[in-house]
């Protein structure tokens, strides 16, 4: 059984081993090992609730529990910008029309903003190649949703997460070929080392300040802005299902696009309920959804996938389950299925009873 | 001889045909006979009221070959660029970006939309038949007009702005404008201008990009452009800079060529230029010929140019002048024929400043 955990200390060197993997652009997931503990450390100080708030940070790890192996990672920012600007662009558009010159031009321009300021970030997701498979992919992203409805008074109402945006298979960004190296000489590759490696606002401040009209940028520029790396359209497409929407801010390097939400829009959130452990016996396939389920415990917090029935006097969990997330018979849970569109049907099946 | 005076509207032939001749590039003078009467009309206008302080007005002079009545040249003032509105200009500036962190520092080039020489007034206008390029006649179509501005001082702004075109390519297009203007126009820029109807540049600037523009994002063409001048503008613009203009700090927001600025007292012109009286007595019966000037100046003659102090009746020429006459040093004598052609009388004052300022500084004379 795969589950998502909370990251413990005694990770790192299997953490190691996945993120050298990753490669370019996964930002904040550089392969530097004094960063990963550093990162681990944090996280830990978070769940343990010492870390200060513009320092908060949940890692979470996937792990195969029969292979003892970590095959995938995810995390949350408490809050971004607190520490260091946070810097997106907002695709803005500029008209310039004349009525007695017949002109009427309508042209895309990026205004460099501190918008996201506050917010809490989805971050960090990667899932080993040889598990993107089945349903790991949609647990890994929306494990954390488990975690947030949970623990919902420790994030910002704002919710982004800034999605890979397009590159070739060499690292080539267009967008960062047409605006940030003639800014900053270097390739997007180390800029985007430097961002994983806590130097983003450093970079940025080589970044031109003053709003860019994007028709001075190349035809391949301008065509990236907003749009998604080939390999991160899936996990898009899990955040939107969810309720998350591209509202025009990009990243001020390779252009990707920032999806945002309002923390009780989001649907497993919203849907999401605390249930007490009734029983533990092995539930029939057809008497369920698929249902994401995870503990009540911010410090050994598990989320996994499974079956269950729930009654008004509690839920019934498949024992195997219950071992993985660690909880027994009078514990809490929390529920939602994995597929919003069975969600209405529990939500329905749940005011029956 | 040559002289330079307010067009008036009896030339409006002859300044059409010119007009035509330059065409794009000159777009003070633009090839349309109602703009033209109204531009003429304007400057007589201009020369004939009592100006407190720099307004609307716009001065419009012609060179003039005394012997035919032939107009060879034009040139003008503007009194205050973008009165009533704006004058746009783009100010290039650098913006470093650097971070210690990253021992990195860039020296960023951007274009700033600015309206920093709204007020200034403007030399325009300028054209001079080919045939006169290679003689003193410009001189005396840029400088005369530095006399005027001498001695009408209240008339116009403590600093002169003067627009020089730009480049274009073999096809006649404008580089700068093709990567700038052109992505909010879609069009060429004459078009533009066609269809902005006459009005001033300032309906079109109203159209342009207001954010300043990164320099290292346009093509290489157009970077190139930016404050190029068009070899058409190299003999105005060169008289400009021996002036004592700057050109490096503002270009057109069209076609990226260079507006140079300077303040009126540094100029050239008008530190060296002086205002003397015409030596009484002494000048000779009409009809005397330069040769005639006595021969005891004739030595010390300079060759100069030569502006009476009217407004509506200005009159500028080149001839040789003594200067330094008199007890107090503050008179000047040049021949009948000079006198005539811009129409001062002895006992007059002149403006006067030698046609080569370096060789010949007046204040030496007066020793």
């Amino acid at each position: 059984m795969v589950i998502v955990r909370s990251i413990r200390r005694d990770d790192l060197a299997a953490l190691m081993a996945l993120v050298g993997v990753a490669g370019v652009g996964l930002t904040t997931l550089p392969n530097n090992e004094g960063l990963l503990r550093g990162r681990i450390e944090a996280s830990l100080a978070s769940f343990a609730g010492t870390a200060e708030k513009a320092d908060e940070q949940w890692v979470f790890v996937m792990e195969d529990i029969a292979a003892a192996r970590l095959v995938g990672i995810c995390a949350i920012a408490g809050a971004v910008g607190l520490r260091e600007p946070w810097y997106s662009y907002r695709v803005g558009t500029v008209v310039h029309a004349s009525r007695e010159l017949g002109i009427f031009t309508r042209t895309p321009t990026l205004f460099l903003s501190n918008d996201h300021t506050g917010a809490s970030e989805l971050c960090s997701l990667f899932l080993a190649p040889d598990y993107r498979v089945g349903r790991n992919g949609a647990l890994l992203s929306k494990s954390r949703f488990m975690f947030m409805a949970e623990f919902s008074d420790r994030f910002s109402r704002k919710v982004i997460a800034e999605l890979r945006g397009v590159s070739d298979s060499a690292g080539r960004s267009p967008f960062w070929e047409s605006l940030g190296r003639h800014f900053f000489s270097m390739d997007f590759a180390e800029a985007d080392y430097l961002t994983g490696i806590g130097k983003k606002s450093f970079v940025a401040e080589l970044m031109p300040k003053h709003p860019l009209y994007s028709s001075f940028l190349s035809k391949e520029a301008q065509s990236v802005i907003g749009e998604t790396h080939e390999l991160t359209r899936p996990a898009r497409r899990l955040l939107e299902q969810e309720g998350f929407r591209y509202e025009g801010h990009v990243d001020i390097f390779d252009a990707g696009p920032a999806l945002e939400s309002n923390l009780e829009d989001i649907d497993a959130i919203k849907k999401s309920s605390p249930h007490g452990v009734k029983a533990l016996s092995v539930v029939a396939e057809a008497s369920s959804a698929v249902m994401l389920i995870s503990n009540a415990r911010m410090s050994d917090f598990r989320v996994g996938l499974g079956r269950c029935l729930v009654t008004s006097d509690g839920v019934t969990l498949d024992p195997d389950v219950a071992k993985a997330l660690d909880v027994t018979v009078g514990d809490a849970v929390r529920l939602v299925a994995l597929r919003p569109a069975e969600r209405a049907a529990s939500a329905a099946h749940l005011a029956h009873i | 001889m040559f002289f330079l005076r307010p067009a008036e509207l009896t030339d409006l032939p002859q300044i059409e045909a010119i007009a035509v001749k330059s065409a794009i590039g000159i777009t003070s003078l633009p090839p349309d006979r109602d703009r033209l009467i109204d531009k003429i009309t304007n400057s007589r206008y201009a020369f004939a009221d009592e100006v407190d302080i720099p307004g609307e007005e716009s001065y419009f002079f012609v060179l003039e070959n005394a012997a035919t009545g032939e107009i060879v040249g034009t040139s003008g003032l503007a009194a205050a660029a973008g009165f009533h509105d704006r004058f746009y200009s783009y100010r290039n500036e650098i913006i470093v970006h650097a971070s210690q962190e990253l021992k990195v520092s860039n020296k960023i080039h951007a274009l700033h939309l600015c309206h920093d020489l709204t007020g200034f007034s403007l030399l325009t206008s300028f054209y001079i038949d080919p045939s006169f390029a290679d003689s003193d006649l410009p001189q005396l179509l840029s400088r005369a007009r530095l006399l005027y501005v001498a001695e009408q001082r209240h008339r116009f702004a403590d600093k002169l702005a003067a627009e020089n075109p730009g480049v274009c390519n073999a096809e006649g297009r404008s580089p700068f404008w093709d990567a700038v203007g052109r992505r909010f126009f879609n069009m060429d820029y004459p078009q533009a201008e066609q269809l902005s109807g006459g009005r001033s540049k300032t309906f079109i600037a109203e159209l342009m990009p207001q954010y300043p523009i990164y320099v290292p994002l346009l093509p290489a063409a157009a970077k190139l452009a930016i404050g190029q001048l068009h070899p058409d503008g190299e003999l105005p613009f060169s008289i400009l800079m021996d002036e004592g203009f700057e050109a490096d700090t503002y270009v057109d927001i069209f076609d990226g060529g260079p507006t140079v600025e300077a303040r009126v007292e540094t100029l050239r012109t008008v530190r060296l230029q002086r205002r003397l009286t015409l030596l009484p007595n002494i000048t000779a019966a009409a009809g005397e010929t330069t040769e005639a000037i006595d021969a005891a100046e004739a030595g010390t003659a300079v060759l100069s140019i030569i502006a009476n102090t009217k407004s509506e009746g200005f009159r500028a020429t080149i001839a040789p002048a003594v200067f330094g006459l008199g007890a107090d040093g503050n008179h000047v004598n040049f021949s009948r024929e000079t006198a005539l052609l811009i129409d001062v009388d002895d006992g007059d004052a002149v403006r006067v400043v030698a046609l080569d300022p370096d060789s010949h500084h007046l204040t030496g004379a007066s020793c």
